[in-house]
C-alpha cells in the first residue's frame, strides 16, 4: 500500500516548506495523458469549424517538439512558452495570428474543462496547511503562473495566488536541468534543509531537488495510464476516458492490470463489435446474427445481457465453427497442397496426432514422431480415409448450420474478430450449395488484411476497424498484435474440432489456454463484460457510451492496446501462448517471445523479425526486449528494418 | 457541341433522364462510374470502396467494357447482398470500347448533380464522397472538387494482391488550375468528383482517345469553373508492380508508349487549333510540361536519381519537331494568301528534287 499524505509529512518531520508538483501530484484531467487533451481540443474543432482541423492534436504535439528545438539551440536551460509553441506551429501550417490566438485560448479553456483533483494531492497541501507548513507549486511547464492558478482554483485549491507558483517557463531553467530549483530556493528564499519536495517525477522531482539538498518523495501513480504521448487524436479518447477512471480509482493503491485491460480496451472492442451488427442492421433485412466462436464468445455474452435487460435486438446464435473444420470437411483429395495446408513445415507429429487431426485412423508402417514431410506423405497415402472423414465431418457439419439456422432463407450476419475472410467465404459457399443461393451470409470483422481482396468475390465482408483499403503499415501493425486479439478476446472453452452425430460441437482440451484462461483470461473477460455492457447500455461511469464508438475508435483502441502497450500489460499476458495448430494440441507460442541469445548478431535480425511476425505479439515482445539494458538494440534495429514497428501510429494527415 | 476554346466537337450530354432514380425515388446526389474489363477480384475490391463511404447518397453504374458478363455479375451479386439497398446497376457493352466511350455510355443517363469516375482497380477512403460534396457545395462555380492521393503500389498474382509500397501523389493547387494541368496529366480520375453540369457545358469525354480522356476533358473543365483542391488523403491509386499479372496492370504502367504517343496526338491537335489571345493550346503543353521536367528535379534532385526519368533528348526533338511543323504552316498559309508565292516555293521545290 501506498503512504498516506500524513505519513508522507511524517517521513521529514523538520520540514516547514512543502514544495509541490502541480501535474499528476496536485491536478490530472479527465484523460489517461497530457497529450489527449488536445485530442479533445481537436474533437471540438473539427465539430465547430470543420474537417479541416483533423489532425491538430498530433500536429500540437509536433510544434512543441519544434518550439523545444528552437529554445534550446540558443539557450539550453530554458523551457518554452505557450505562445512560442503556437508560434511554432503557425510557422509549420501557415496560421493567423488570430488563430493562434484562438488555439491558445482553447487550449487553457480545454484544461479548465478537464481538470481534477489529485485525491492524495488534496490530502497532502490540506495537511501541510493544517501543520503551518508553506506551499510552494513548482511545475515544468509551457503555461503562464496566472494559467496554474486558475487551474488550481478550479480543481479546487482556492488558497492558490501567483506568489505560490513557479513555473519553469518563466524563470529560465526547469526542474529537469536543476535550475529551477536554483531559482525556488533563491527567490523564496528557502532554507533547503526545512524543505519536503513531492512530485510524480524521478529525475525532476527526485535526483534533481535531492542534489540541492532537498527532501524528496516520487510518487509516479498517476503517470500509471500513459501510453506514447505522439499518439493522439479523437479516436483514443474513449479508451483514454476509461483509462483515466481506473487511474483515479487506483490511485492509493495497487494497478489492476487484467481489470483496466479487460474493462478497457477489450471491453471497447467487444461493444465495437456489437455497435458493428446494430449498424449493419439499420440498413438491410437480416434472418440471423451469429457470433462465431470463440472470438464472438463475449460478444455473445454481452448482446444476450443486452437483450435481457430489455434492448430492442433480435436473437442471436453463437455458433461453433472453425477454419480447421471448414477446411476439413471440404477436402475432395488429398492433394500436395491440402497436404501442406494439414502440415506446418515446423511441425514434428506422431501418426495418433495425425489421425486425431484428419478425423481418421491412419495406416502406417512407421511409429514415433514423423518430420513434416513424412506426415505429409502418410496423409496422401491413406487419402481415401482422409476424403470419407471429410465427407462424415461436411455431413455433420452442414447439420450443425441447419440446427443453428444459418440454412434459413435469407440473410444472416456472421461476426468474426477478422482477418482474411477466407473462413467466412468457405461457410458462405458451403451455405449457398446447401440452399441453393436461397441463404446467403455477410461478414462483419472487426480488422481486415489485404488478403481478403479475392474473398470479397465469394462473400461479403465489412472490416469495421479496419478494411483493406487502409496502409500497408496499418497492416503490418495489425498482423504484428493479432495473436493478442485472438488470445484475449476469446471463450473459456477450446476451439471446435469437430460434431458428434448429434451435431453438437466438441471443443479442443488445449492445456496451455486452459491454463492462461485460469491465469489471465478469466480476470480480463469478466472485466470486459460487465464494461462492455454499461458502455452499450449508456450506465458508464466514464460517460462512454454506444454513440462515441466508431470504426476509427476500434482502430484505435486496437493500436492503443497492440502497438503501444504498457509494461504492465506486456507483463500480465506473458504467460499467454497462442496456439494455430490445425488440431489445435501442442504447447502453441508465448505472445511474448523469450529474450533472445546473448549471441544474436545484426545479420540475424530479419531471421528474427520473420520468426516474431510468425509466431509472436510483435510490438509486446518488442517492448519486453527494450526493457532490458542488454537486448534494448535489438527492438531499436528491428524498428529501423521496419518503421512501421516505431511507436508512432497516429500520422499528421 | 464544340469546345468553347478549340472548337473541337464532342458529343453533348443527352437531355435529362429518369434512368439514375435511387431506391428512394429520387434522384441520387452523385453518380458513381466505375469502367471494368475482367479483373473481378478488383472489381469486388472497388464496389465495396464506394459501399463503405459514409455519404450514402450515390449510385454506382459498373460499365462491363465488353469482358465476360458473368464474373461483373457475380461480384455485383455478392455486394448487392452487404447493402441490399444500395443503387447499383450494371452497363454490360457488346464489345470492348475505349474507357471513355463506356464512361459516356454510363453518363448518358447521368441526372445526378456530381459524378465521378472511380477505375476498377482505385479506391476511395471512407470519408471521399462526403468531403468532396460538403466542399462542392460550399463552392457552387467549382466546375471539380479534387482531393489529396495516396499512391499504393501493390502486387498482384495469381488472384491475390497484396501491398508492396505507399507514397504520397505529389499534388497541389496550382496543378490544378489550367496552366498547372496544361502540360501533363496531374492527378488520377479517383480523386475528383465533379459537377454534372459539365457535360452539357463542356460536352462528354472524347471517345476517340484510347488513354489521357481524362486529362483532355479536365482541361475542357477547368475553364468553366476552376478546380478545388482539399489537402486530405482521401483517394487511393493503385498501380500494380512490374511482377504483377499483366491484365491486372493499370492502364498508365502497362501502356506507357500509348500514354506517350496520345499526348503527342493531343499536342499536335492543339497546335492545330487557332491561338486563342495569342496562345496556342499546344505550344503551352510542350512549354508547361518542359517546366513540370524541371520542377520534377528540383523536387527530387538530380543527385536522387530524380533526373533519371526526364527524357532530354525526347523534349529536344520534340521541339524541333514544333517548330518545322509550325515552319510548314506558316509557309502553306502563305501560300494560300499569296498564290504567286506558292507557285514559285513549288517550283523551288521541284528543282530541289529533281535536280535543273
Amino acid at each position: 500500500m501506498l503512504l498516506t499524505a500524513e505519513q508522507v509529512l511524517d517521513g521529514t518531520p523538520t520540514a516547514t516548506v512543502l514544495t509541490v508538483d502541480f501535474f499528476d501530484t496536485l491536478i490530472t484531467r479527465s484523460v489517461a495523458q497530457p497529450t489527449h487533451v488536445f485530442a479533445v481540443m481537436e474533437q471540438h474543432l473539427v465539430a465547430e469549424l470543420g474537417s479541416a482541423w483533423s489532425g491538430f492534436a498530433v500536429k500540437r504535439v509536433r510544434a512543441e517538439h519544434d518550439a523545444r528545438v528552437v529554445a534550446a539551440s540558443d539557450e539550453p536551460m530554458r523551457d518554452v512558452t505557450i505562445d512560442e509553441i503556437y508560434l511554432a506551429f503557425a510557422q509549420a501550417h501557415g496560421s493567423s495570428m488570430a488563430e493562434r490566438r484562438m488555439l491558445i485560448e482553447r487550449e487553457k479553456s480545454t484544461e479548465l474543462a478537464l481538470v481534477k483533483p489529485v485525491a492524495f494531492g488534496v490530502a497532502l497541501v490540506s495537511a501541510a496547511r493544517a501543520r503551518g507548513m508553506r506551499v510552494v507549486i513548482v511545475s515544468d511547464n509551457y503555461m503562464p503562473a496566472s494559467h496554474i492558478v486558475n487551474m488550481a482554483h478550479a480543481a479546487g485549491y482556492s488558497w492558490v495566488t501567483p506568489d505560490d507558483v513557479m513555473v519553469s517557463c518563466e524563470h529560465g531553467g526547469m526542474k529537469h536541468n536543476g535550475e529551477l530549483w536554483r531559482a525556488v530556493i533563491e527567490e523564496k528564499s528557502l532554507d533547503v534543509a526545512a524543505v519536503l519536495h513531492v512530485g510524480d517525477d524521478v529525475l525532476a522531482d527526485g535526483t534533481m531537488p535531492a542534489s540541492f539538498g532537498l527532501a524528496t518523495n516520487v510518487r509516479d501513480v498517476m503517470r500509471r495510464s500513459h501510453r506514447v504521448m505522439a499518439n493522439t487524436s479523437p479516436a483514443v479518447l474513449p479508451l483514454s476516458r476509461i483509462e483515466a477512471l481506473y487511474r483515479d480509482r487506483s490511485a492509493n493503491g495497487i494497478w489492476p492490470s487484467a481489470e483496466v485491460l479487460g474493462g478497457g480496451a477489450i471491453a471497447l472492442l467487444v461493444a465495437s463489435q456489437i455497435v458493428d451488427v446494430m449498424n449493419a442492421l439499420k440498413s438491410r433485412g437480416v434472418r440471423s446474427v451469429q457470433f462465431i466462436a470463440r472470438d464472438g464468445y463475449l460478444a455473445h455474452q454481452v448482446w444476450e445481457k443486452l437483450r435481457a435487460s430489455g434492448a430492442d435486438l433480435p436473437p442471436a446464435s453463437y455458433t461453433a465453427l472453425s477454419r480447421s473444420v471448414i477446411w476439413r470437411s471440404r477436402i475432395e483429395n488429398v492433394s500436395e497442397e491440402v497436404a501442406h495446408r494439414l502440415v506446418g513445415d515446423d511441425e514434428v507429429l506422431t501418426v495418433e496426432r495425425l489421425g486425431r487431426r484428419v478425423g481418421c485412423e491412419l495406416q502406417s508402417a512407421k511409429s514415433g514422431p514423423l518430420t513434416a514431410d513424412e506426415a505429409r506423405a502418410l496423409l496422401m497415402a491413406n487419402g481415401s480415409h482422409i476424403v470419407a472423414a471429410s465427407r462424415e465431418l461436411r455431413s455433420r457439419f452442414v447439420s450443425y448450420l441447419r440446427s443453428v439456422g444459418l440454412l434459413d432463407e435469407g440473410h444472416h450476419l456472421l461476426v468474426d474478430l477478422g482477418w482474411t475472410g477466407s473462413t467466412m467465404a468457405d461457410v458462405a459457399e458451403v451455405v449457398c450449395e446447401e440452399t441453393a443461393g436461397a441463404a446467403t451470409v455477410e461478414g462483419r470483422l472487426l480488422g481486415m488484411y489485404w488478403d481478403a481482396v479475392p474473398h470479397r468475390q465469394r462473400v461479403p465482408l465489412h472490416g469495421y476497424a479496419m478494411n483493406e483499403f487502409c496502409g500497408a503499415d496499418d497492416n503490418v501493425r495489425l498482423l504484428g498484435c493479432q495473436s493478442l486479439f485472438e488470445s484475449l478476446i476469446t471463450a473459456p472453452h477450446g476451439s471446435v474440432v469437430g460434431y458428434s452425430p448429434s451435431t453438437v460441437p466438441e471443443f479442443a482440451h488445449t492445456a496451455c489456454e486452459q491454463r492462461a484462461y485460469r491465469e489471465v483470461g478469466e480476470a480480463i473477460a469478466a472485466a470486459a463484460l460487465e464494461s462492455a455492457f454499461r458502455i452499450l447500455a449508456g450506465t458508464h461511469e466514464s460517460g462512454v457510451t454506444a454513440s462515441d464508438i466508431s470504426g476509427d475508435v476500434a482502430w484505435a483502441t486496437m493500436m492503443q492496446l497492440g502497438h503501444t502497450p504498457r509494461r504492465d500489460e506486456v507483463e500480465l499476458v506473458s504467460s499467454v501462448s497462442h496456439v494455430t495448430s490445425v488440431d489445435h494440441e501442442g504447447d502453441g507460442e508465448p505472445l511474448i517471445a523469450p529474450m533472445p541469445s546473448q549471441f544474436v548478431v545484426h545479420s540475424e535480425l530479419p531471421e528474427v523479425y520473420d520468426s516474431l511476425m510468425h509466431a509472436n505479439w510483435v510490438q509486446g515482445t518488442l517492448a519486453r526486449w527494450e526493457s532490458d539494458a542488454t537486448t534494448r538494440w535489438i527492438p531499436d534495429e528491428i524498428r529501423k528494418l521496419s518503421p512501421m514497428f516505431q511507436p508512432q501510429w497516429v500520422q499528421i494527415p | 457541341m464544340a469546345c468553347k476554346r478549340s472548337g473541337v466537337q464532342f458529343p453533348s450530354a443527352p437531355p435529362f433522364v429518369f434512368g439514375g432514380l435511387n431506391y428512394h425515388g429520387s434522384m441520387p446526389a452523385v453518380t458513381v462510374v466505375m469502367r471494368t474489363f475482367e479483373r473481378p477480384v478488383m472489381l469486388a475490391r472497388a464496389i465495396a470502396s464506394v459501399q463503405n463511404q459514409t455519404f450514402t447518397d450515390w449510385e454506382l453504374v459498373v460499365v462491363n467494357n465488353g469482358g465476360d458478363p458473368a464474373p461483373v455479375d457475380s461480384a455485383v451479386a455478392v455486394a448487392r447482398q452487404a447493402q441490399p439497398s444500395c443503387s447499383l446497376r450494371v452497363i454490360h457493352l457488346e464489345d470492348r470500347f475505349g474507357m471513355e466511350e463506356a464512361s459516356n455510355r454510363a453518363l448518358a443517363s447521368c441526372a445526378s448533380e456530381f459524378f465521378a469516375i472511380h477505375d476498377d482497380d482505385d479506391s476511395w477512403r471512407e470519408g471521399f464522397l462526403g468531403r468532396a460534396v460538403e466542399v462542392a457545395r460550399a463552392n457552387v462555380s467549382a466546375a471539380a472538387v479534387v482531393t489529396g492521393v495516396t499512391k499504393i503500389v501493390e502486387t498482384y498474382r495469381g488472384g491475390k494482391v497484396w501491398p508492396v509500397a505507399y507514397e504520397n501523389f505529389y499534388l497541389d493547387e496550382g496543378r490544378l488550375t489550367y496552366r498547372g494541368m496544361i502540360g501533363n496529366n496531374t492527378f488520377p480520375p479517383i480523386a475528383a468528383l465533379f459537377r454534372t453540369r459539365l457535360l452539357s457545358e463542356v460536352g462528354m469525354f472524347d471517345s476517340s482517345l484510347p488513354v489521357l480522356g481524362d486529362w483532355e476533358f479536365n482541361l475542357r473543365a477547368v475553364n468553366v469553373g476552376g478546380f478545388v483542391y482539399v489537402n486530405e488523403r482521401l483517394a487511393n491509386y493503385h498501380t500494380r508492380t512490374a511482377d504483377s499479372d499483366r491484365a491486372a496492370g493499370n492502364s498508365i504502367t502497362v501502356g506507357e508508349d500509348l500514354h506517350r504517343d496520345v499526348k503527342l496526338r493531343l499536342q499536335d491537335r492543339w497546335l492545330a487549333e487557332p491561338s486563342v489571345n495569342g496562345v496556342n493550346k499546344g505550344l503551352l503543353s510542350i512549354s508547361a510540361q518542359a517546366l513540370l521536367d524541371i520542377d520534377e528535379i528540383r523536387r527530387h534532385g538530380v543527385a536522387n536519381g530524380g533526373g533519371e526519368g526526364v527524357d532530354g533528348e525526347h523534349i529536344a526533338h520534340r521541339t524541333a519537331e514544333i517548330i518545322a511543323l509550325r515552319k510548314t504552316w506558316r509557309r502553306v498559309a502563305r501560300a494560300l494568301r499569296h498564290p504567286g508565292h506558292g507557285v514559285r516555293a513549288v517550283k523551288r521545290l521541284m528543282r530541289r528534287v529533281f535536280g535543273k
